[in-house]
């Protein structure tokens, strides 16, 4: 493995070596102390509304279970038997009563529990079931949204996460009349031959659209009128912000119409009536918070981006090989109509046939391909630099188009790659 | 073979070689004015009111598709993938309102950058007779693959 010195110098702060994305050893080393050693993403709890609802999951190279439990607790088990270390566990998703190894036949309650060993008469008295449950990541949550680590010396996730951080997940949640979100929805599952850091980049970066989604905004445009270019130029009102420990938002509010952030497209009628039960239930000043929030996409370090009414997990696979899966969200609460538009204003542009992220993917593929080119090795994050403001609450913030969420994410991924190794 | 079904399996094929030839406009002219062209996500039998679906566009979407396509500026389909696709196992029944039904299945080969790729699913394409021509009144596409990971499939399906 590569010294945490030799990588740690290759993040400037306004430059980045290209072997960040290329190098075997720096990948491996990533898993090791990015994804598992620390917080990441594993699900929304909307995902597995009923006990025994469950998916496959990961931290890192290691499978996990994220699971509701009988008592309603949502778990993330780690999926090996504690016999011989089968997956216990082998399908994406789906509703179990319990997990039962298909080698030998233990049997697992859905909190992780031992619960029947077969012909247990040939193990010895001080054989005790109650120590061989399934082992549990540690596991906490912020309105739905879960995540875990295998670190039990890690700060708490609300350390992990900050204030600005969680207020953003509020801001998302509460777009339910009732606070709640479902996910329940699917899935789009994406693959992409590309380093998993691109899609991080990409996905909070506001340079890049009127570019690489040209085509898509050339459609609105013919459709409506409307000129969505205005967003990504460097004259747009919109703003984005380095919320502290790699996170990071936008803010197109002074530019997208009030409601935009519920991304329905339901009659005016139906948004009217959705709109009158959120201000029933949190009040018209919360509600005018939400609502008049517009179009933010929020990146959560490592391996979790919310952008439009989906969010997204990242999954390295190999230094050139990236799986993505995009969660849709639907509001507990909302007229169906209301979801309903969600569901389909996503499917335009995203997914592998949509009119939008596929141009992403491609990007990324040539991405790794201009990577390999080495006589000058280093890519410019220097966009904005100079011209990037603290705030007073303790976040930064520049234009749409700067690279000040680049910057931030690999300040955080040098400090992290660069603490000491536990022996 | 009755003569509906070898005018079905004729029509099939066109829409198929339309397709494969990355012929956007041609390829529209074959969808009636009211139209559904669905590729449903995850699974065969969800819900598209309380799913989401690969593609789920009426005629305003496929015109935006193919518009996109066509426009120049497509990056995921410049250079367009090479395509070959087989439709057989093709079963046709009159159904309601005077619509034919037809049932099929796909194996289409796509190759692009240096890597080949299959696809392979059942179609079913629901289609109203005119004159001795049909219109695609609703084409769903069931992927083999439709909960795995994919990349590109921004060709015609």
């Amino acid at each position: 493995m590569a010294s945490a010195a030799d990588i740690s110098g290759l993040v400037e702060p306004e430059r980045v070596h290209g072997s960040v994305y290329l190098d075997d050893e720096i990948f491996e080393a990533e898993l090791d102390r990015i994804f598992e050693r620390h917080w990441v993403f594993i699900g929304h709890a909307g995902e597995i509304p009923e006990p025994g609802d469950y998916r496959q999951r990961w931290i890192g190279r290691q499978p996990v279970i994220f699971v509701r439990d009988q008592q309603g607790e949502v778990r993330v088990l780690m999926n090996r038997c504690m016999h011989r270390a089968n997956a216990v566990c082998h399908q994406e998703r789906g509703n179990a009563k319990g997990f039962t190894c298909p080698y030998h036949g233990w049997r697992y309650r859905l909190d992780g529990a031992l619960a029947a060993v077969p012909y247990a008469d040939r193990y010895p008295e001080q054989f005790d079931r109650r120590e061989l449950g399934l082992r549990k990541a540690r596991s906490e949550g912020h309105r739905g949204f879960i995540f875990a680590t295998l670190n039990l010396d890690d700060v708490s996730l609300a350390e992990h996460l900050g204030a600005h951080v969680m207020a953003e997940l509020d801001d998302i949640a509460d777009l339910s009349p009732e606070g709640e979100l479902l996910a329940t929805a699917g899935a789009h599952r994406l693959r992409y031959a590309g380093n998993w850091k691109l899609q991080v980049e990409n996905v909070i970066d506001g340079y890049h659209a009127n570019f690489a989604h040209r085509s898509h905004y050339d459609n609105v445009k013919a459709r409506t009128g409307f000129d969505m270019t205005e967003l990504g130029t460097s004259a747009s009102p919109a703003t984005v912000s380095d919320l502290g420990n790699g996170h990071c938002s936008w803010d197109s509010s002074a530019l997208l119409a009030r409601g935009t952030r519920s991304f329905s497209q339901a009659g005016a009628d139906v948004q009217q009536a959705y709109e009158k039960s959120l201000v029933a239930a949190h009040g018209q000043e919360r509600v005018d918070q939400v609502l008049g929030k517009g179009g933010t996409h929020l990146y959560i370090w490592p391996n979790f981006s919310y952008v439009g009414a989906h969010f997204r997990i990242f999954q390295p696979i190999a230094p050139a090989e990236t799986q993505v899966q995009l969660v849709p969200l639907t509001l507990k609460g909302a007229p169906p109509e209301v979801n309903r538009s969600r569901l389909r204003m996503h499917e335009v542009f995203y997914g592998p046939a949509g009119n939008g992220q596929a141009d992403d993917l491609e990007i990324f593929e040539r991405n790794q391909i201009g990577l390999a080119a080495s006589l000058a090795p280093w890519s410019l994050l220097t966009r904005g630099a100079h011209l990037e403001q603290r705030r007073n609450d303790g976040t930064v913030t520049g234009q749409i188009t700067d690279e000040l969420p680049n910057r931030a994410i690999f300040r955080k991924w040098a400090e992290v790659m660069a603490e000491p190794v536990p022996a | 073979m009755s003569a509906l079904r070898e005018k079905v399996a004729d029509f099939l094929f066109e829409e198929a070689a339309r397709a494969d030839a990355h012929d956007y406009a041609g390829w529209l002219e074959l969808w009636a004015e009211e139209c559904l062209y669905w590729i449903p996500c995850n699974d065969d039998d969800i819900d598209p009111e309380t799913h989401i679906s690969i593609v789920y566009e009426t005629r305003v979407g496929l015109q935006d598709r193919v518009r996109r396509l066509g426009g120049g500026y497509a990056h995921s389909q410049l250079p367009p993938h090479r395509l070959s696709r087989v439709i057989g196992n093709i079963r046709v029944s009159e159904i309601e309102e005077g619509l034919v039904e037809a049932r099929s299945t796909f194996n289409l080969t796509a190759f692009r950058r240096d890597r080949f790729e299959i696809f392979a699913g059942r179609m079913v394409h629901r289609l109203r007779p005119e004159g001795d021509d049909f219109r695609i009144v609703r084409k769903i596409v069931y992927l083999v693959n439709n909960d795995g990971y994919m990349s590109n499939m921004t060709f015609l399906m």
